[in-house]
């Protein structure tokens, strides 16, 4: 079974990873070597794929990815090296000075019409019902490089190797014979997702990749072996016969169920969307993509609002209305109710819909606009933007050298931040400790309790674990933002910034790095508290206002209970949720996949969604409802369409509207001054964290609820978690 | 090259199209106006339509007055062919009976104007 090299078991031996640096200071000199006769200079350690991609030459390959560290089995990426008397493999071999590479010699397409001949031999014709035509590379490269005839007869009638397919749970789909052991998969499970689940058995032509036991590959980010599998063994199981990629049409867009903001491809055909796929962006998840903003699309169809719906007053049903009726009574509603008017804003909600709300609450009088999850207002609050942010970006985890971990579980509440944190764990010698419940992170940490009196005896010195802390070069304390939501949150994040705050007063710490980080879990929060939001819904439940506007609001942070019986609610959203269930007026809104919408990351990196759908029925995309509404009730919001929107969004917060960049937040020294106001003590109750296990990563929103999917999934996990045998491993 | 120039303007002589003058071209109206005035009752009668015959002269004298602001002799020259053109579809019952209705835009619906009305249409 294929392993990453254990550089960690061993601390004295250091990797060196150029050989050839003579000194501290020169830089290693670089290397020419000649691609089809062009010459390139590269760095010494390059391999021969590397420096051809440098001479723009692509060498075709199956085994090698360069997130992946290298196998070199498939030999598909053989090439011809002057004066060597056999072709070598691009993908593992290092490039030496001077040498010349022919990549499309006799030698070259020779050896490459051999490997392809031999892959097919051993591969099914099944492309016709392959749900990998079209995007297959094995299809591909055997037009490309392939030779026109093959020598393979089956003489003895004894049909192609076949293989059992594998049951590897809901959302992936095995069809082992078409396997061509590239182990792409193998290392992904190993490397990036942390599961040692997938492996090898037998030789040669016996060779079979699986599970060894009977066993689900259950993984928050077991979806990408999708995409990384070059042949259809690996496809997506509700995808599976639905569409060729050149029948779909493809969107970009944005993810919006963690608070990482994933870039994503939205690929749609007649009114729907057939699957997500990830978009490369280094800075945010690279080329992966977490299972539930992969597989969670079927909840889009399920349960949503498509029209306006007011409740009778009667039997308390309600009946759906023309939008005209919907508004006027709501309107009717807010004007008589006058300044007791609050809204609450949901985890969904994008950045123009969240301005439109506070623009129109505002202009009738009323601050009591909160969002839905509490962050601490004391101290300086939500004043400054270093407060609330991952301060030192998803990618900074790779240059830190010590991650401590406070009450959260990012394997679950941001999957796609937790492969950073392991990518630098295994690659970068990162340390790792945690402060909060034991839960399974895909990597070894130091445990370091679970109260958060360890964070004062790490103020204070008396806990073991401060010497550590103090010597780290690039430290980061990551914070989950649902600690924050104690009672005693202020009092903890002060702690926390005090702490911060010493680390870089120890002076060996680079002016630039940020020490404190917050991990969001929720996509709207950053935007909302960009734009001024009051973090939390206690001040709706100290004074019941007479009308509550829930935008997309389906956590429950305000219920029935907590509101006397003459507060009207209204309700906009696109599914019918926990909220929509409580509401008296209903305004089907869009979800992001059918609306152009700001959204707003944890590291405060502003990213738009495009519009792949219309919305459903009469559903509407959110901002112009409540525009619609403003006009309605006569506080006309000055915005007529979505240039003018997104003006208003730069007047209150320039970075909102500055797309794929992240504005950098500073003041971290003031805040931590401005933190030492904060009266009260941190209680001793121990942190906890929602997400412990698998099953409970599969539903956390509105759409993800809806999904019969994630439905599946959460089953699986269950059984999974049932069986005996394994069990307990992936907690 | 450039610093060559055509200095000699040439008048704009332009080819009339039937019309040599005003007068012509009124009278090429007048007959068309008074041909269509004719054929009235009997499109009624023959596209069975829901109007009378005052309402279609009443739309025929509107239809014409929609141009009463051109002056180019040649334009109106054109506009007078194509309203021939349609006399002549009208008369062989070329056309059919929504055609006729379509001049009165009964079932026509105005876009929306205003961000409101394009919202509850659903065309923003």
């Amino acid at each position: 079974m294929f392993r990453v090299p254990l550089t960690r078991g061993l601390p004295s031996v250091k990797v060196v990873h150029s050989s050839l640096r003579a000194t501290a200071t020169q830089a290693p000199q670089k290397i020419d070597v000649y691609i089809d006769d062009k010459k390139v200079m590269v760095e010494p350690g390059t391999t021969v794929l590397q420096a051809a991609a440098l001479a723009g030459v692509e060498i075709p390959r199956f085994c090698y990815h360069e997130r992946l560290s290298v196998a070199g089995n498939c030999r598909m990426c053989l090439v011809e090296v002057e004066k060597s008397p056999k072709p070598v493999a691009a993908c593992a071999m290092p490039v030496m000075k001077g040498w010349r590479i022919k990549t499309n010699s006799d030698m070259t397409r020779k050896a490459r019409e051999g490997v392809m001949e031999f892959l097919l031999v051993n591969h099914p014709l099944d492309c016709p019902i392959c749900d990998q035509g079209g995007e297959c590379d094995l299809q591909d490269q055997s037009m490309a490089f392939g030779s026109d005839r093959s020598r393979f007869t089956d003489i003895d009638f004894t049909g192609k190797r076949a293989v059992e397919d594998k049951d590897i749970g809901p959302l992936i789909k095995t069809i082992m014979t078409r396997c061509i052991h590239c182990t792409r998969c193998i290392r992904f499970a190993s490397e990036v997702a942390g599961i040692d689940d997938l492996g090898t058995t037998g030789r040669g032509s016996d060779m079979q990749v699986g599970t060894y036991v009977e066993k689900m590959f259950l993984s928050e980010l077991s979806g990408n072996i999708i995409d990384l599998c070059p042949v259809g063994a690996l496809t997506s199981k509700p995808y599976a016969f639905t569409a060729r990629p050149w029948e779909t049409r493809k969107t970009e867009s944005i993810d919006v169920h963690d608070a990482i903001g994933s870039n994503i491809v939205l690929s749609t055909r007649s009114g729907e969307v057939l699957r997500v796929l990830p978009r490369v962006n280094d800075e945010v998840n690279e080329e992966w993509l977490s299972d539930k903003a992969r597989f969670s699309y079927d909840g889009l169809k399920r349960q949503r609002l498509i029209t306006p719906m007011i409740k009778e007053p009667k039997t308390g049903e309600l009946i759906p209305v023309e939008w005209e009726d919907a508004l006027v009574i709501a309107g009717m509603k807010i004007k008589e109710a006058g300044r007791s008017v609050a809204g609450i804003a949901g985890g969904l909600v994008d950045a123009e819909a969240l301005i439109a709300l506070k623009d129109l609450l505002n202009s009738l009088g009323s601050e009591a606009v909160c969002t839905e999850h509490t962050y601490p207002m004391e101290g300086c609050g939500t004043d400054l933007r270093s407060n609330y942010l991952l301060n030192n970006r998803i990618a900074g985890v790779e240059e830190a050298d010590l991650a401590l971990l406070v009450g959260t579980n990012p394997r679950f509440e941001a999957p796609l931040f937790n492969s950073r944190i392991r990518k630098a764990f295994i690659h970068n010698e990162l340390n790792v400790a945690v402060i909060g419940p034991p839960v399974n992170l895909t990597y070894d940490y130091e445990h370091l309790g679970d109260s958060p009196n360890v964070l004062h005896e790490l103020l204070y010195g008396s806990h073991p674990f401060t010497s550590t802390l103090m010597a780290a070069k690039h430290p980061m304390i990551v914070v989950g933002a649902s600690q924050l939501e104690r009672t005693d949150g202020a009092s903890l994040l002060a702690q926390l910034q005090q702490l911060a705050t010493t680390l870089m007063l120890r002076g060996n710490i680079d002016h630039n790095w940020k020490v404190l980080n917050i991990l969001h879990s929720i996509a709207s929060q950053v935007a909302a508290l960009d734009l001024g939001y009051k973090a939390g819904v206690s001040e709706i439940r100290n004074a019941p206002p007479k009308v509550l506007f829930m935008l997309g609001a389906d956590e429950g942070a305000i219920t029935k209970e907590d509101l006397p019986d003459h507060t009207f609610i209204i309700y906009q959203g696109h599914h019918g949720d926990a909220g929509a269930a409580m509401a008296d007026v209903i305004l089907p809104g869009a979800a992001y996949t059918e609306k152009q919408a700001t959204y707003v990351n944890t590291e405060g990196r502003s990213q738009q969604t495009l519009a792949a759908l219309t919305p459903p029925g009469m559903a509407r995309e959110d901002w112009k409802i409540i525009r619609a509404l403003s006009e309605i009730i006569g506080n006309k919001l000055r915005y007529d369409n979505l240039n003018q929107i997104r003006v208003r969004l730069e007047e209150v917060s320039p970075n909102l509207t500055r797309y794929g960049y992240a504005e950098e937040a500073n003041f971290t020294a003031q805040a931590s001054e401005l933190a030492k106001n904060v009266k009260g003590n941190t209680s001793s109750d121990p942190f906890d964290v929602k997400l412990k296990r698998l099953e409970d990563f599969f539903m956390t929103d509105s759409i993800s609820r809806a999904s019969s999917i994630m439905a599946k999934c959460v089953q699986a996990a269950k059984k999974h978690r049932e069986n005996k045998y394994f069990g307990s491993q992936n907690e | 090259m450039a610093s060559r120039r055509i200095a000699t303007p040439l008048s704009r002589q332009v080819k009339p199209l039937l019309s040599l003058d005003r007068s012509e071209a009124r009278k090429r109206v007048l007959d068309l106006y008074k041909a269509w005035w004719r054929q009235v009752p009997y499109i009624v009668m023959e596209f069975d339509i829901p109007k009378s015959i005052e309402q279609c002269r009443q739309k025929l004298r509107e239809e014409f007055k929609k141009n009463q602001h051109i002056t180019d002799i040649r334009v109106i020259d054109m506009l007078v062919i194509k309203g021939q053109m349609e006399l002549k579809e009208t008369v062989h019952i070329w056309k059919q009976k929504g055609h006729i209705m379509n001049y009165w835009k009964e079932t026509h619906e105005p876009k929306p104007t205003d961000f409101l009305s394009s919202f509850f249409s659903g065309k923003n």
